[in-house]
C-alpha cells in the first residue's frame, strides 16, 4: 500500500456480510476493490464506495468519518454509485464484468462482482512489452468491443478505458471493468468530487467539453489502449496535444511492424476531432475485423520482404 | 497596504462547526476577526456569527478607506456584539445555561500599526524573527493559574477545567476585553489569530517553525491537518487567519494583496457564510438507499444465467 493513499482498506480477514476479505486489490479516487470470498470459498471483487475527498478511513477503524458538511455530496456520489451498479445489473454480457450483488454496510455501499483469473492487459503489456503480435490485438478488441458495444446501448459510457481496466481471463477473452459512471454524472458539479482522467487515454473532450462526451470518447481511449499494445508507450496526453500536439502517428512509428490498416485504424480513432473518429463501436469493430484475415496475409508478406530486402543489402 | 493572507476553519470531529471568521480590507485598513461560539443547541454558532457579521457590517461602514480610531472601533465592536447576542437570547427566551456565548479576537492593521483586543481564549499571536513577539494572555481559568503558579502551561494542556473562561460575549456577565498595545509591524511579521482548537493540540513553537520565512498559503494547510490529527478522535472546530505583513515578502511566496489600486470606497470581505456549516440535508434518505439497493438486486436477479 502507497503511503499516499488516504483512506484504509477493511483489513484482511474482515468479515463483510457473508464475504470474507482477503485483500485490497486496487484503490481509486472514488472507491477501494478487494478479493474477497463467499460462504463457499467462491471469489469475488467487492468496490467499496469510498469517495476519499468525502469519506475518511483511518487506520483500525471501520466506519468511515463523513463530515456533515459532506453528508449531502457523498449523498450525491452514492447516488451514481448506485446508477453504476443498476446500470451493470443490466448488463449481462461476457466482456463486461458482471455485478453479482449489491448492499448496504458500515454507512455505505458495496458492489459485489464476479472475480476473473488472469491478469490485466496493462500486465501482459508489461510482459510482453514490444512483442505483442497484431493478431493478439484484434482479437482482444474485437472481443472486447462487443462488450462495449453492449454498454453503449444500454446508454451508459466507461469513460475509463485503458490497459489496466481490461482483464485478460485465463482463456484470453476479454472482460471490459471499473465503470466510470459515476464520475461522468459527477463531473462538472463543484462538489468536492473531482472527475479523474487517465493522461493519455482520456480523450480531449473529457477535460473540456463534458457536454460532447459520447461512444467517440470511449473510442479515444480504446485507441490508445491498442496504442499502448504497439509499443508499452502511452500516445500524448489530450490536453497536452490540444496544446501542442506531439502525437506520433501509429503508422509512422511502426510501419512495417504491423499492418498500415490496423496501424491507421488507431490513428484514426486518436484523432483530437472527435467528428472525426469513428463515431461508432461497431464501425470500428468492422474495420478489425472484416479484413483481418487479408491483413494477416499482409503481415505475413511484409515481413518476408523486409527480411528479403535484408538479405538483398547485405 | 500589502500583505498575504489565509484564512481557513475546518468542523474538526465534531458534528458542528461554531466557529466563525472574517477578514475585511479597505485601502488603507484591515481588519481580522476570529469567534468560537459556545452554548447548547446551535446557539453558540449563532453568537460567533453576530461578532463577525456586526464587526465585519461596522468595519465597512466606517473604514472609508481609514477607521479614525482603531482602538474606538474594536471597543464599541466587540461592545455591541455582546449586547447583540444578549438580545439573541432575550428574543428566543433563552436560558442562561443554554444562552449563546462566543469568545472574540479582532486586529485591525492600519498604517502600519496593529491594534487587537480579545475576549475569552482565542488568540493573537504576533511571530518575528523566527520567534513569538507576543500573544494575547486567555481569560481562561488554567491561564490564570499559570499566572499564580499553581500549573505549568503543560500541565494546562490536560487540566479539567481547560475550557472554563470567564470572559465571552453573550451571557449576563460583562466581558472583560483586553487591548493590545499600538504595535508597529515589520516586513515579513506574521500574525496569527485562531481559536482554541488549532492552538490547543499544538506548541506555540510549532506556529514559529512553520510560519517563520513561508508562504501563509502554503504553510497553514499542513499546520491545520497538524492540529486536527493532535486533536484526536475528538478534535474540535479549527479556525486560523493567518498574515503576512510586508513588501519585502519573498517575491514568488505568496501572491500579496496590494490594496493602493483600491477606490476609496471599496472593501473586500471574506466572511465564513453562515449556511456553510449547516449540515445541508442529505439527498438520500434511508429508504430511497433501500429502494435502489433492492432494484439493483432485482435486476441483478432477472439477468443472472
Amino acid at each position: 500500500m502507497s503511503p499516499q493513499q488516504v483512506n484504509q482498506p477493511l483489513p484482511p480477514g474482515y468479515q463483510l456480510e457473508n464475504y470474507r476479505i482477503e485483500r485490497q486489490l486496487s484503490v481509486g479516487g472514488f472507491s477501494i476493490v478487494y478479493l474477497a470470498y463467499d460462504e463457499n470459498d467462491t471469489p469475488v471483487a467487492i468496490k467499496e464506495y469510498l469517495p476519499n475527498s468525502l469519506a475518511l478511513r483511518t487506520e483500525g477503524a471501520i466506519l468511515p468519518a463523513i463530515a456533515d458538511e459532506h453528508r449531502a455530496t457523498f449523498s450525491h456520489g452514492m447516488k451514481c454509485f448506485f446508477e453504476e451498479g443498476r446500470a451493470l445489473a443490466h448488463l449481462n454480457h461476457v466482456n463486461v464484468v458482471r455485478v453479482i450483488n449489491f448492499f448496504r454496510a458500515n454507512e455505505t455501499v458495496y458492489m459485489v462482482m464476479q472475480y476473473e483469473r488472469g491478469r490485466t492487459l496493462q500486465e501482459h503489456i508489461h510482459k510482453h512489452k514490444g512483442e505483442i503480435r497484431e493478431i493478439f490485438i484484434r482479437n482482444v478488441f474485437a472481443r472486447l468491443l462487443n462488450g462495449l458495444r453492449e454498454v453503449h446501448t444500454h446508454k451508459l459510457l466507461h469513460l475509463d478505458i485503458k490497459p489496466a481496466n481490461i482483464y485478460l481471463r485465463i482463456d484470453g477473452n476479454p472482460v471490459l471493468l471499473d465503470f466510470g459512471a459515476a464520475r461522468q454524472a459527477l463531473e462538472g458539479e463543484n462538489n468536492g468530487l473531482k472527475p479523474m482522467y487517465t493522461p493519455g487515454y482520456a480523450a480531449p473532450e473529457q477535460y473540456k467539453a463534458p457536454d460532447q462526451l459520447g461512444p467517440w470518447t470511449d473510442i479515444y481511449a480504446v485507441g490508445a489502449t491498442m496504442y499502448a499494445c504497439l509499443g508499452g508507450t502511452v500516445p500524448q496526453a489530450a490536453l497536452d496535444r490540444l496544446e501542442k500536439d506531439r502525437y506520433v502517428p501509429a503508422s509512422r512509428e511502426w510501419a512495417g511492424k504491423y499492418s498500415k490498416q490496423l496501424l491507421e485504424t488507431i490513428d484514426w480513432c486518436l484523432d483530437l476531432d472527435y467528428l472525426e473518429r469513428p463515431l461508432s463501436v461497431f464501425a470500428l469493430q468492422k474495420v478489425l475485423t472484416e479484413q483481418q484475415h487479408a491483413v494477416h496475409e499482409a503481415t505475413w508478406i511484409d515481413s518476408l520482404s523486409q527480411r528479403l530486402r535484408g538479405i538483398i543489402k547485405k | 497596504m500589502k500583505f498575504a493572507i489565509y484564512q481557513e476553519s475546518r468542523v474538526g470531529k465534531r458534528h458542528n462547526n461554531q466557529d466563525r471568521l472574517a477578514h475585511c480590507y479597505s485601502r488603507d485598513a484591515l481588519l481580522m476577526v476570529v469567534a468560537d461560539g459556545m452554548g447548547g443547541h446551535l446557539h453558540g454558532e449563532v453568537a460567533a456569527q453576530i461578532a463577525v457579521q456586526l464587526l465585519t457590517e461596522t468595519f465597512q461602514r466606517e473604514a472609508r478607506p481609514r477607521l479614525n480610531d482603531p482602538f474606538m472601533f474594536l471597543a464599541q465592536g466587540l461592545t455591541n456584539a455582546h449586547r447583540a447576542v444578549q438580545d439573541y437570547a432575550i428574543a428566543n427566551h433563552l436560558i442562561e445555561a443554554e444562552s449563546p456565548r462566543t469568545t472574540c479576537v479582532a486586529c485591525v492593521v492600519q498604517d502600519n500599526v496593529a491594534y487587537w483586543v480579545h475576549a475569552g481564549d482565542s488568540r493573537l499571536y504576533v511571530l518575528r524573527d523566527g520567534r513569538v513577539l507576543t500573544r494575547t494572555r486567555d481569560h481562561s481559568t488554567v491561564q490564570a493559574m499559570i499566572d499564580d503558579g499553581q500549573i505549568t502551561a503543560a500541565e494546562a494542556q490536560h487540566h479539567p477545567l481547560r475550557n472554563r473562561i470567564y470572559s465571552c460575549l453573550g451571557g449576563l456577565q460583562s466581558p472583560q476585553f483586553d487591548f493590545s498595545r499600538k504595535t508597529p509591524l515589520l516586513a515579513g511579521d506574521v500574525l496569527l489569530l485562531c481559536s482554541d482548537g488549532v492552538w490547543g493540540p499544538l506548541d506555540d513553537l510549532r506556529f514559529v517553525t512553520a510560519l517563520h520565512d513561508a508562504d501563509v498559503i502554503q504553510a497553514v494547510p499542513p499546520l491545520l491537518d497538524e492540529a486536527e490529527r493532535a486533536g484526536g478522535s475528538n478534535a474540535d472546530n479549527l479556525s486560523l487567519i493567518a498574515l503576512c505583513w510586508g513588501e519585502n515578502y519573498g517575491e514568488e511566496a505568496a501572491p500579496g494583496i496590494e490594496t493602493g489600486t483600491m477606490p476609496f470606497d471599496a472593501h473586500s470581505t471574506q466572511m465564513l457564510e453562515f449556511e456553510r456549516s449547516h449540515a445541508p440535508q442529505p439527498e438520500l434518505t434511508d429508504a430511497d438507499i433501500e429502494r435502489a439497493i433492492d432494484e439493483i438486486r432485482n435486476a441483478i436477479r432477472k439477468n443472472s444465467p
